[in-house]
């Protein structure tokens, strides 16, 4: 049990360093220099880069500046998805620091959603929890727990404070212990590179099955991303990512789900080609 | 579509009738599993296809997984961002400003002169190949029209439908969540601001990836579940999604013609399910506006 909370401890508290650059074709009135900045995997962009944003302000006159927006390597980088699943999805197999554009001006409004206040990173982050407990628990926890339990849960996040987020967060991971786990996992699977729109696959799946045995990571990806799996005699074709490394496909889903869950209450699933070195 | 849409006008009213009655048998409580999902929306578009009503199903690496898609031209008077005349006004419809199926558009009988318009640019209107939408009508202004596209997904967290919406004036300017509100109803912008959760907030279309408006899921079952009841203590055959479209809609302006139970032309289940109708959707409406007020 000691390990576990360890855990739990090590994927709150994971970092990634990455370097801010201005666009270059943002006006500026100085050179900008580029910031540095370790990034909590489990925030959102949006959250944590105010001293970004103070940062290239200082070189910028106020009528250059509209909404900031995060941009890798050509692509625009949704704040809505927790840092760690943006950089393992994108970058995960590129030189660190992780290198970050920014953006004041264009904002890519059929790409991004709009993020003009916290309290939009706020809802969304709430919205995740209550559909997280509805698949585990009907939305029973999480309705039965108060206005200030919720406030307690999204005050630990933006905070950075682990015990005050998870003294409230341990009630959403316990289930009637007849029934081996939760109703159903709240989990995401993105793929870095998809021929379709879709941007992440979420369906119903239990971690228990009817004879009462749990399922493991690898199950899940076989039901949902069968390309995923390597057969044997194969060469590995796909990295199957969580935090930044890759579980056992032999780790029970229900344990994955109570450890390596973001402050959201989603397992984040990133399937990702292997290097070919 | 046009295949069902044919098989529909043969056999019409027996098909309806018993798909309807196993739409009913298949509900068990208040929850829609996604199968009863796919079966409604079917329906609903067998429906939509008699009444020009313009929904089509947009499937999903061909599989039985997808959603149902309308899109709306809707012209904006340009005083109507004023709430306070709207109050006065509205009284009668419940969206302030008049939106027509693009193929209503084509036939409607019109005072003002207009311009006919072809256009496919940026996929806004016409993608797909849907010859129907090619052509469409502007009034003169097209600063004053915008184009509303309505998805209706399935929650498999929430075991219920969901409504995603976004809007676009016709040079392709997204609407701002600001610009949105204007045409939600004086009545429900009350409510829905004051409840966060019941509220349109933008989210990321689960199958598309693209920002979209979203009124959020969590309360459905909420104010299905006495409406539904309702339906069953008769029993009545109901259709789930346009029950619970009949009254998440007109929040945002899309509307629900009570004809949808109407042309079923068996004149006891045309009585029933329209005063059905109209009266679940009275109550829906109320216990919506009662529960995103709490």
């Amino acid at each position: 049990m000691a390990d576990d909370k360890d855990v739990l401890r090590d994927v709150w508290f994971g970092r990634i360093p990455t370097c801010f650059t201005l666009n270059q074709d943002e006006v500026t009135e100085r050179e900008a220099e580029a910031y540095y900045l370790l990034l909590p995997r489990v925030s959102y962009l949006t959250l944590v880069t105010d001293k970004v944003k103070k940062h290239f302000l200082k070189v910028m006159r106020a009528e250059d500046v509209e909404e900031m927006w995060f941009e890798y390597e050509g692509t625009p980088l949704k704040w809505h998805y927790p840092i760690g699943v943006l950089f393992d999805l994108h970058a995960s197999n590129s030189v660190l620091p992780w290198s970050i554009t920014v953006h004041f001006k264009n904002f890519p409004d059929r790409d991004l959603l709009h993020c003009p206040s916290s309290s939009v990173i706020e809802a969304h982050f709430m919205s995740s929890i209550k559909e997280a407990d509805a698949l585990k628990h009907k939305s029973q926890v999480v309705n039965d727990m108060q206005k200030k339990d919720h406030k307690q849960l999204w005050m630990g996040l933006q905070n950075d404070k682990f015990d005050q987020f998870w003294a409230m967060n341990r009630k959403l991971m316990e289930y009637p212990t007849e029934e081996g786990g939760f109703r159903y996992i709240p989990f995401r699977i993105y793929q870095a590179m998809t021929g379709n729109d879709r941007p992440f696959i979420q369906k119903l799946f239990r971690p228990v099955s009817p004879e009462g045995n749990a399922y493991t990571l690898g199950d899940l990806l076989k039901e949902m991303y069968p390309a995923a799996i390597t057969n044997d005699g194969e060469q590995k074709r796909y990295q199957v990512v969580i935090h930044g490394i890759e579980p056992l496909l032999e780790t029970p889903l229900q344990w994955l789900s109570e450890h390596l869950s973001h402050p959201d209450n989603f397992l984040h699933i990133c399937v990702v080609p292997t290097p070919s070195d | 579509m046009t295949e069902s849409g044919r098989n529909c006008r043969k056999t019409d009213v027996g098909v309806l009738y018993r798909t309807l009655r196993g739409v009913l048998c298949l509900m068990s409580g208040c929850a829609l599993n996604e199968k009863e999902f796919f079966s409604c929306c079917q329906l609903l578009l067998q429906q939509s296809e008699h009444l020009r009503d313009g929904w089509s199903w947009e499937a999903v690496q061909g599989s039985e997984e997808g959603y149902l898609r309308k899109t709306v031209l809707r012209s904006v008077l340009a005083d109507c961002y004023d709430a306070q005349k709207q109050t006065e006004t509205a009284s009668d419809s419940v969206s302030p400003v008049s939106a027509h199926p693009i193929q209503e558009l084509q036939q409607q009988e019109r005072t003002q002169p207009v311009v006919a318009t072809c256009f496919h640019s940026d996929g806004i209107i016409g993608d797909d190949g849907d010859e129907d939408d090619a052509v469409c009508v502007l009034s003169e202004g097209s600063s004053h029209v915008l184009q509303y596209e309505y998805h209706i997904l399935y929650s498999c967290s929430y075991s219920a439908p969901v409504l995603y919406f976004r809007a676009f004036t016709l040079e392709g300017r997204s609407l701002t969540l600001e610009d949105v509100w204007s045409s939600v109803h004086p009545n429900f912008r009350h409510c829905l601001q004051n409840s966060p959760l019941t509220a349109i907030t933008q989210q990321e279309h689960p199958l598309l990836g693209q920002p979209f408006f979203m009124l959020h899921p969590c309360r459905t079952e909420e104010f299905m579940r006495p409406v539904l009841q309702e339906a069953q203590e008769q029993p009545r055959p109901v259709n789930y999604v346009l029950l619970w479209l009949s009254v998440v809609g007109p929040v945002v302006g899309l509307d629900v013609p009570l004809k949808y139970c109407t042309q079923l032309h068996l004149s006891s289940l045309q009585r029933s399910t329209s005063d059905l109708m109209s009266s679940t959707v009275e109550t829906g409406v109320r216990r919506f506006a009662r529960k995103t007020c709490k």
